[in-house]
């Protein structure tokens, strides 16, 4: 039988290792998620390292969970406020990858000045998207990149699903303002 | 797919074009570096929890002699005092496993 969350959690608190790496197996990948949105394309390594602390934490305070809440959400909550802490410092430093590379996979556009003004219109997206609230960028990268439903954009951000439709129609409504402004066509 | 105004449709193109590659995954050694290093941390904290215990245990015993001396005790009633209880709880793992054995 398959134990649930809470079972594992309380067999951590009693010091079980294998109950803290079946929970580790079990939220890692969403954690993993959670932790890329936030950051975006140019700190995947430091995604990762947000993981590792994120769990890291959890096994330091896993006595004092109470299960007042689900223990995904508390993971979750601590993944968000981690992974913000890290965007505000790692901010100003040179990323690993430019975002807009991400951006520049597909682009099918023949002609040097077509793909010239599609990179533009890419630069100016992800500026874009940059001024947007956490949650918004959040929630438009696991959507658009990283392929997740609408209910797989909630879950990780603590809120219900119509929220998070909310905030990618808000995002997107933004987005297209924003785009419009500088000049460039959304079509 | 959420509900969409017209005008959003181009944004939400745009969008799943730019962002169309392929989404990063963990490093295949991740859990076992996390788990190792869940290891150490919790090895050092024990390490460290030890010192602190033998610390307090080893001041403790000081203190106590002093106070008893400078109340006049002896020696003997002293180390009796300080060590009796500790033999005791030396004794008691001890004393639980031979029970359980019998």
């Amino acid at each position: 039988m398959v134990e649930t969350d809470s079972q594992l959690v309380a067999r951590a608190q009693s010091g079980d290792q294998q109950a803290f790496a079946e929970l580790v197996r079990r939220h890692k990948a969403q954690v993993f998620r959670l932790a890329v949105s936030i950051l975006g394309r140019e700190f995947i390594p430091e995604a990762e390292d947000v993981t590792q602390e994120v769990f890291l934490k959890v096994h330091n305070a896993i006595a004092s969970f109470r299960g007042e809440a689900e223990f995904s959400s508390w993971i979750y909550r601590i993944t968000f406020n981690q992974a913000v802490n890290l965007k505000a410092r790692v901010r100003f430093r040179s990323p690993h990858a430019d975002e807009t590379a991400l951006y520049d996979v597909a682009t099918p556009e023949p002609g040097p000045e077509q793909r010239a003004e599609v990179a533009q219109r890419n630069q100016a997206l992800a500026d874009c998207m940059g001024t947007l609230p956490e949650v918004y960028q959040s929630a438009l990268r696991l959507y658009y990149w990283l392929g997740c439903d609408v209910g797989e954009v909630a879950e990780p951000l603590g809120v219900p699903e119509n929220t998070a439709k909310s905030y990618l129609h808000r995002a997107r409504q933004i987005l297209h303002g924003m785009l419009k402004e500088k000049g460039y066509s959304c079509d | 797919m959420t509900e969409m105004e017209p005008y959003e449709a181009g944004i939400d193109r745009l969008l799943r074009r730019s962002m169309d590659a392929p989404a990063p995954t963990l490093s295949s050694d991740f859990e076992e570096r996390l788990m190792r290093k869940v290891g150490q941390e919790s090895a050092g904290l024990d390490r460290y929890g030890r010192m602190v215990l033998t610390g307090y245990g080893l001041a403790s015993i000081v203190v106590s002699g002093v106070v008893m001396r400078a109340q006049g005790l002896g020696w003997g009633t002293i180390a009796v005092t300080i060590l009796g209880p500790l033999a005791l709880v030396a004794a008691a793992p001890r004393v639980r496993r031979l029970g359980q054995m019998q």
